[in-house]
């Protein structure tokens, strides 16, 4: 058992003392929050666009004049009544004004209104200004047909409809128009992290056996420790650093929610809940086990780095097939495919987490789902430890399948 | 210490060891002869365990090799590696500590280690910015840092250069002194000559000869003369009291027929050379190798 600690350690202190590693636990987290936060915050504040100047209008009705009155005041914009359109234009240009709206006599339907601005670009003042001129109109219209206004509201009114997330425990919780996009988000988010790791701890723990197979470290080891302390340091070394990796993105995530987001007043999304971050995290360490076992095994029975990756591109797959297929996964989380893809378990660590995430899978299924990984990690780590003691001291030729499953089946 | 009976051991179509018995004894300095490809890698691998015998039996003080045993065995493999990423003072107190050796007791071992080799700057530094001959040196220094009681090196020379290779020398001497039993395989028949108690020199698996270095010069104890000179002496060989003649490039060794004396010698080459030296020596190991398998084989065998 001590031997396994030093193992353990040794393989730690490999990868976590990396630069890579520093570089990537480190901005990690910003990349997700670029992925997450930063488009709400670019859709968000119009109101970063004013400056406390007023806005200049010249000929509109009082009804009108109220209306945008009202619109700007949100954004801190104050409207301005003026009589001479030449001095208002050049009060725009000379910045004292942030805008000019003018409104011809006649208008909506005969004059003009048009909106002179400096930069032409301010998206949010001048849509809330056109949104409070085509209310303006419609309405104008309305009377002048001689229909009722009230009718007309009654007939245009939205009918009651209403998205509820139901879960387990029969909570409800209410989900925006967006949601779909946002749930969307959040699952590429967690399944691409889960994805990414396994994946690269993987690839890491493959090559760490490839080259020291080829470098004949292993000669020195095996005089020393025994194959399966090997074998089981270097998965655990490497996954100890990968929990390391995921304790800081997991903590800073939640930091995010609980603090930055309500300071910047910026809506996370819902999807990062302690609840979904634990979960991310259970998947991550039970596919890690599974996959970094028949990395080691992979890298075992191949000659050089070349081989492992030709042999490794099965086990790719199994990785990829949930992601093609993301948008079945979360638009349909309950189909039979996605069940059953969500219970096997070289691909359950991303599927059932993503439907963990959008939906609410039966706890049987979550269940059988975990008992059959745990069961596959088991299987795959003894797996892994018989290829690897015969593999890894065999050099010089390229073993074949047929040799490869009889190494597993010397005693 | 180490006893051998009977080991067979065959690669899919070589049988690369072939029957060897012999033993190492406790502190002695135990030399695995051969040309390359003779089987001495094969050999020691499987005293390590790391290549089990087809047939025969190893064992250590009587019982097979345990995991126990593996701690108070330094080995160091014949292809070098070490993880290239890591600080060398790192490497070196892994390889002890997964030998269950004591902080307190490896450090100081190492440190000091560092210091006889030259090494102590490098320390800190990775081990990839060592040269060749210092990473030799670091490994063979991860193979005895933990102090161990038996020591198995297989090619403990190659890529030394002279100097190195007699300071190696000189420290598996200092190691037989302080009671820890060295084994070691070579192709330089020198330096088993310089510190080997006991040999076992083998050829394709098999046992040339085995026993005490003593004993074996003994045994083949012809009258030989060791010919230091400038000058052309391709004539020695066709002398009539001559048995054989080994030439190296700046000297040649010369073996007398039974009852030739070196005076015979002296005198026909009076003259013909300029001489440097003239020693007469009981024959050299690389004599006697050629004496037994003949001079074709000896052609991979480097005197």
């Amino acid at each position: 058992m001590s031997r396994l600690k030093h193992v353990i350690r040794h393989e730690f202190r490999l990868t976590a003392a990396n630069k890579t590693f520093v570089i990537l636990t480190i901005l990690g987290p910003f990349l997700i929050f670029a992925i997450t936060v930063l488009p709400a915050l670019l859709a968000q504040s119009p109101g970063s666009v004013a400056s406390g100047k007023p806005l200049a209008l010249y000929g509109a009705p009082p009804a009108v004049e109220q209306a945008l009155a009202a619109a700007f005041s949100g954004m801190d914009i104050e409207v301005e009544r003026v009589d001479d359109v030449a001095a208002a234009k050049a009060s725009v240009a000379e910045d004292a004004r942030i805008a000019f709206l003018s409104i011809e006599p006649g208008w909506p339907d005969g004059g003009k209104a048009v909106w002179y601005s400096k930069s032409g670009s301010e998206v949010a003042l001048y849509s809330a200004a056109s949104a409070v001129l085509e209310a303006a109109a419609r309405e104008t219209r309305i009377v002048e047909s001689g229909i009722d206004p009230a009718l007309v509201a009654k007939v245009l009114s939205p009918p009651s409809f209403e998205v509820i997330k139901l879960d387990k425990g029969g909570a409800e919780e209410a989900r925006g128009s967006g949601s779909f996009v946002e749930a969307l988000m959040t699952v590429l988010v967690f399944i691409m992290l889960i994805y990414m790791t396994v994946l690269l701890y993987g690839q890491m723990i493959g090559r760490s056996v490839v080259t020291e197979k080829t470098s004949k470290t292993v000669e020195i080891m095996l005089s020393s420790v025994k194959s399966r302390d090997l074998l089981f340091g270097k998965i655990l070394g490497l996954g100890l650093a990968g929990l390391l990796q995921y304790a800081v993105w997991v903590s800073m995530a939640f930091l995010l929610k609980q603090f930055v987001g309500p300071l910047l007043r910026l809506s996370v999304p819902a999807g990062i809940s302690a609840g979904n971050l634990a979960w991310l995290v259970v998947f991550f360490i039970l596919g890690f086990f599974l996959y970094s076992s028949a990395y080691a095994a992979l890298g075992a029975a191949s000659e050089d780095e070349q081989q492992l990756g030709q042999m490794a591109w099965p086990l790719i797959m199994f990785l990829i097939v949930p992601l093609v297929m993301i948008s079945t996964l979360v638009s349909n989380p309950d189909s039979t495919l996605v069940v059953v893809l969500s219970l096997f378990p070289m691909t359950s660590p991303i599927v059932m987490l993503a439907r963990v995430l959008v939906s609410s899978p039966p706890v049987w299924q979550l269940a059988l789902c975990l008992v059959l990984l745990v069961a596959a990690v088991a299987g795959m780590a003894i797996l892994a430890a018989k290829i690897f003691r015969v593999g890894i001291l065999m050099t010089g030729k390229r073993p074949k399948l047929k040799e490869v499953l009889r190494w597993v089946t010397v005693k | 210490m180490i006893t051998v009976e009977n080991v067979y051991k065959a690669y899919s179509n070589v049988q690369a060891v072939a029957g060897l018995s012999f033993e190492a004894r406790q502190g002695e300095i135990f030399g695995l002869i051969g040309p390359n490809g003779a089987g001495k890698s094969t050999m020691i691998r499987m005293i390590m365990n790391i290549l089990a015998p087809d047939s025969g039996t190893i064992r250590f003080d009587g019982e097979p090799l345990s995991e126990a045993d593996k701690d108070r065995i330094g080995y160091l493999p014949e292809e070098r590696g070490l993880y290239r990423k890591a600080k060398l003072g790192e490497v070196l107190e892994y390889l002890a500590a997964i030998k269950g050796a004591k902080p307190a007791d490896y450090r100081p071992s190492i440190d000091a280690w560092l210091e006889r080799f030259g090494l102590s700057e490098w320390k800190l530094r990775k081990v990839q910015e060592l040269s060749k001959g210092m990473a030799q040196k670091a490994q063979f220094i991860g193979a005895i840092a933990h102090n161990p009681s038996v020591v198995l090196f297989d090619e403990p020379f190659s890529g030394l250069d002279p100097l190195a290779q007699d300071e190696l020398l000189a420290v598996m001497v200092e190691l037989k002194q302080k009671g820890v039993t060295v084994l070691f395989s070579t192709h330089i028949m020198e330096h088993a000559e310089k510190i080997c108690e006991r040999i076992l020199l083998i050829d394709k698996g098999k046992e040339v000869v085995y026993g005490s270095m003593a004993d074996i010069k003994t045994r083949y104890g012809h009258n030989a003369v060791q010919l230091e000179f400038d000058g052309d002496a391709s004539f020695v060989a066709g002398l009539d009291f001559v048995e054989s003649v080994v030439s190296y490039p700046r000297w040649i060794e010369v073996e007398l027929k039974d009852g030739a004396d070196a005076d015979l010698l002296f005198r026909a080459i009076a003259g013909q050379l300029k001489v440097r030296r003239f020693e007469t020596v009981a024959p050299s190991l690389h004599k006697i190798f050629i004496r037994i398998v003949g001079g074709e084989e000896a052609q991979n065998v480097q005197a």
